[in-house]
């Protein structure tokens, strides 16, 4: 019987990092945001060449808000190619992906449009009231919506094509509204 | 009694000492976390809550002869009123994420006693680019100068 | 290229320690030299790799090489030079090959000082350090990679964090890591024992220096990070009981115990269970330290970066301990103690009181940290335990550790006999009594204060006692009074060693209590002219300047202090870096041996007309600097080589 006991010993360890697994589960870093299953604050934009943005425009398709700035290096800038590869790849299936400027300079904006080559609508909230309606806390942050406007998603850092398509694909495959 | 049980004995009472008093201490310096929502929700008075949100701008006043902040605090959904007494801290500003320490009160206002903002290294808090402020600053100080 | 080259480096050497590792393990089972001296090595070949890695990367960041990823986003053009080359180990990737090169750097000693002592136990010691090592080059590979190309190449880079543009900011990581590593070596010294079976003295005579290094080492982070605090960050204190803090803490009070374990098992061979288990314990949370910091499961203000680094900490930690606890449990007969305690009044029974105490305290640090996750996976509540948690349950802990360096040393071993308690307590219990009537003579009516003054006192008297009898002792035959006292310390420098380590610690405990009880604060608003009071300080505001440096400009307060008579002039400022989001205050200060006059300058109006400052009048935290270096001091004098052994 004492023979047995022993082997008790290394399993006292297994309470303790069983623990600090669960630990990747809940991130401290997360801002619980409420809006996830609510209604999309709308929003009326100028794009950078002075285009109106609308949200509402493009209801009835998957909308992806991403929140940047130029001066957020290098989580933006290894997002920018994801964003704007993936929005080649999806915009022929009614998925629309759109770029939110906060708090930048209009060249240094441009420019970054410019060197990654991005196609997709980008505007600049000027005022600020767009990043505060939608909880904003810092860059870069990804809003993904479904077909009937709905916030889904809610990602907090540079988003990598492997969030990008599972949660598109996702909300994709759910039915259109009427 | 034997060595060897009065050894266990006193190594129990130790460990029970112990677990005293981090029970003690815990249930005396709990800090809950909450969102606006959630502490608009159901607030209890008196109770230490760590509130986490963002300066709602345009809300904030900082009168700095008396010490008096005030500010809202929003999680997009709610709002919460806040009071402070003290310079914030620097990363501190409208338009940012902050954490805060204190208590609900009656008044219906929270009451922070600690300010703090953190600050990583992808993520950033949205922040005055231009730098238009500072360089003001630093021209008219510049002209105090010697 | 230079990314490229680098990460081809750290590929070969991750193979070569992997091979190294299988080597010598393999040689140490089939007992074929051979094997082991090609282990060596390959131990060798990962130094050369590991430093040139280090060296190629520092040569990146001198030179401006913005192709690199690293190099791009801890310095820019502004960054001066020396700067540039701490920048290095400024943040995540660079923290894990500083850890690397020094682990083969320990592991080289290693081989250059047992391969011939400790022949059974070496190879298996070298074996666990090179599968240390492989870990911590897989993550240089696969999570935390130095050498990432950065395409395109930017013009220029994003700078350092200008918190880390300090002295103290560039001793402290390298002190810690130094500290942490250092523990490595025990650590594999102890699975080398369990491994081969002989879990007698020999891994614990072996490794005896070695904890004392790393001790030291890790001792002297732990000042350094808090002096840093304390002059840099502008909060006015030097701990605050955050999550990173503690993570470096736990190990130093396990490593603590450990250092006064061992000599329970030297003298009477007893606890050989515990002093394993402690050492396992104590390696076992430098990792768990790392992990706190790397893998943002804590919220810290101090916190890295996530991701997958989290995930492969987290499981190396899983590998080590329950492979360690399984050999532990493997050899758990043989590890049963020979010697019985024979009383409750003894050196054995205050040696483990005291291991009781640091491992409470310890336990007690674990606990708060990870709080947060445990109410949330039992709760689903998020709830935090604060400062005044881990003050009030280890203030009666650290406490009555103070108390228990008196005791220890003068106790007699086995069974303390009345007679000789009396003999040896009897002075310092009286005096530690008078000073605690005269503390409150003077007017100290906190409970606290007066205890710490009494046991202070206490200890202080049983190592005046101890000093001046083995003084005594060598008078008698002969020797004339300095050389007496210059031999004793040389000779039994372990002891000695030891003595001034806890004088160290007394002045420490003063400090701390002396900054807690009677340290007071204020905030104010100025007008140019206005003074502010504070316990018979008077600070006047004078006016604002700005300076223009490389790569920020400056705002500097002007504060003349007086206390009847000028003092002289304070000057906090607020430094504001482009790249950064806010404005980094600048503490500025005025130090003594009684008070600290702190001043941190806040809020301040456009047109320099008005200023707000926090004020700190702090008591008694130089006691803490001064008592810290006493104790580097006494560790220094206890690593010497031995003259004598005493008896």
């Amino acid at each position: 019987m004492k023979r047995l006991w022993r082997w008790l010993i290394p399993l006292a360890a297994v309470p303790v990092l069983a623990l600090l697994a669960y630990g990747f589960r809940v991130s401290p870093r997360d801002i619980p945001s409420p809006l996830v299953g609510r209604p999309a604050p709308a929003f009326t934009l100028a794009t950078l060449e002075g285009a109106p943005l609308g949200l509402e425009t493009h209801r009835g398709k998957v909308v992806v808000v991403n929140f940047w700035a130029s001066w957020c290096y290098p989580a933006c800038y290894e997002e920018a190619p994801v964003l704007e590869r993936n929005w080649r790849g999806y915009r022929e299936r009614g998925v629309v992906v759109l770029g939110v400027d906060i708090q930048d300079k209009r060249e240094a904006a441009q420019k970054f449009v410019g060197d990654f080559g991005l196609t997709f609508p980008v505007a600049q909230d000027l005022k600020g009231t767009v990043s505060v309606d939608y909880g904003v806390y810092g860059v870069p942050e990804t809003f993904f919506l479904d077909r009937q406007g709905r916030i889904r998603v809610k990602h907090v850092g540079a988003v990598t094509d492997d969030v990008f398509r599972t949660t598109v694909d996702r909300l994709l495959a759910e039915a259109a509204p009427r | 009694m034997t060595r060897r049980r009065k050894l266990v004995i006193g190594g129990l009472v130790i460990a029970g000492a112990l677990a005293y008093m981090i029970y003690a201490g815990v249930t005396q310096s709990a800090v809950y976390f909450v969102t606006p929502s959630e502490l608009r929700g159901a607030a209890v008075p008196g109770k230490a809550y760590r509130l986490g949100g963002m300066v709602v701008p345009g809300s904030l006043k900082w009168e700095p002869r008396s010490l008096d902040l005030s500010f809202t605090l929003s999680d997009g959904t709610a709002t919460v009123p806040v009071r402070h007494k003290g310079t914030p801290p620097d990363l501190f500003g409208e338009g940012r994420g902050a954490v805060l320490e204190g208590n609900w009160t009656a008044d219906g206002y929270f009451k922070a006693s600690l300010i703090m903002a953190k600050h990583s290294e992808e993520y950033k808090a949205p922040h005055d680019t231009n730098q238009a402020g500072y360089r003001e600053l630093f021209k008219t100080l510049r002209g105090e100068g010697r | 290229m230079t990314a490229d080259l680098g990460y081809g480096m750290t590929l070969v050497a991750l193979g070569l320690a992997l091979y190294g590792g299988i080597a010598a393990g393999a040689g140490a089972r089939s007992g074929r030299t051979a094997l082991i001296e090609s282990a060596q090595h390959a131990a060798i070949g990962v130094f050369v790799l590991v430093t040139s890695c280090f060296a190629l990367l520092t040569y990146a960041f001198l030179t401006f090489d913005f192709s690199v990823r690293y190099v791009a986003t801890n310095t820019n053009l502004g960054t001066p030079f020396y700067y540039r080359i701490t920048a290095v180990w400024g943040a995540l990737e660079g923290s894990i090959i500083l850890w690397a090169w020094m682990l083969t750097l320990y592991t080289i000693i290693l081989i250059v000082r047992h391969r011939v002592g400790a022949r059974e136990l070496y190879p298996w010691a070298l074996a666990t350090m090179l599968g240390i090592l492989a870990f911590f080059l897989l993550v240089m590979t696969v999570a935390a990679p130095p050498f990432q190309r950065q395409m395109p190449v930017p013009a220029d880079g994003r700078g350092l964090n200008p918190l880390l543009e300090d002295t103290g900011m560039i001793t402290h990581p390298v002190a810690l890591y130094l500290g942490f590593t250092g523990f490595s070596v025990p650590f594999a010294f102890a699975m080398a024992a369990l491994i081969t079976g002989r879990i007698g003295d020999t891994w614990l005579v072996l490794t005896r220096r070695w904890t004392i290094v790393a001790w030291y080492f890790l001792s002297l982070g732990l000042l350094i990070g808090g002096w840093w605090s304390y002059h840099v960050l502008g909060w006015g204190g030097y701990w605050a009981w955050d999550p990173v803090e503690n993570a470096a803490f736990m190990p130093w009070l396990t490593g603590t115990a450990f250092l006064h374990s061992v000599m329970i098992q030297e003298r009477r061979r007893m606890l050989r269970l515990w002093n394993i288990s402690l050492v396992i314990l104590t390696f076992g949370l430098t990792l768990f330290g790392t992990f706190l910091t790397r893998s943002g499961v804590i919220a810290s203000v101090h916190a890295f970066t996530q991701g997958s680094i989290g995930i492969l900490f987290l499981s190396f930690l899983a590998l080590v301990l329950l492979t360690a606890l399984g050999l532990v449990a493997w050899r758990w007969e043989a590890l049963r103690s020979e010697g019985e305690l024979d009383s409750i009044v003894s050196r054995e029974s205050a040696f483990l009181l005291n291991n009781v105490f640091l491992v409470a305290a310890a336990f007690t640090v674990f606990f708060g940290t990870v709080f947060p996750l445990l109410s949330e996976a039992v709760r689903g509540v998020k709830v935090s335990v604060g400062a005044p948690f881990f003050n009030q349950v280890n203030v009666p802990l650290f406490l009555s550790l103070v108390f228990l360096m008196g005791v220890g040393p003068l106790i007699a071993w086995r069974r303390a006999s009345l007679e000789s308690l009396k003999r040896n307590f009897l002075w310092p219990v009286a005096l530690g009594i008078v000073a605690a009537a005269a503390a409150f003579a003077l007017g100290v009516r906190s409970l606290l204060a007066a205890l710490t003054f009494a046991t202070t006192v206490f200890v202080a008297v049983t190592i005046a006692v101890d000093f001046t009898r083995a003084t005594r002792a060598r008078l008698r035959v002969g020797e004339s009074l300095l050389p007496a006292m210059g031999g004793l310390l040389l000779r039994h420098n372990r002891r000695y060693g030891g003595f001034v380590v806890h004088l160290g610690i007394l002045i420490i405990a003063l400090g701390v209590m002396g900054s807690h009880a009677w340290s007071v604060q204020t905030e104010t608003t100025l007008h140019r002219g206005e003074s502010a009071e504070l316990a018979g300080y008077r600070f006047r505001f004078d006016g604002l300047t700005a300076v223009e440096e490389s790569n920020h400009f400056k705002v500097i307060g002007a504060f003349t202090v007086s206390n009847g008579r000028v003092l002289g002039v304070l000057r906090p400022a607020k430094k504001f870096y482009p790249q950064e989001q806010a404005p980094i205050a600048y503490v500025d200060y005025r130090l003594g041996l009684r008070e600290d006059l702190y001043l941190v300058l806040g809020d301040f109006a456009r047109d320099g007309s008005q200023a707000t400052i926090k004020l700190q009048v702090n008591r008694l935290v130089s006691w803490i600097w001064i008592g810290g270096l006493v104790l580097t001091l006494g560790a220094l004098l206890a690593i010497l080589p031995e003259r004598h052994r005493t008896a």
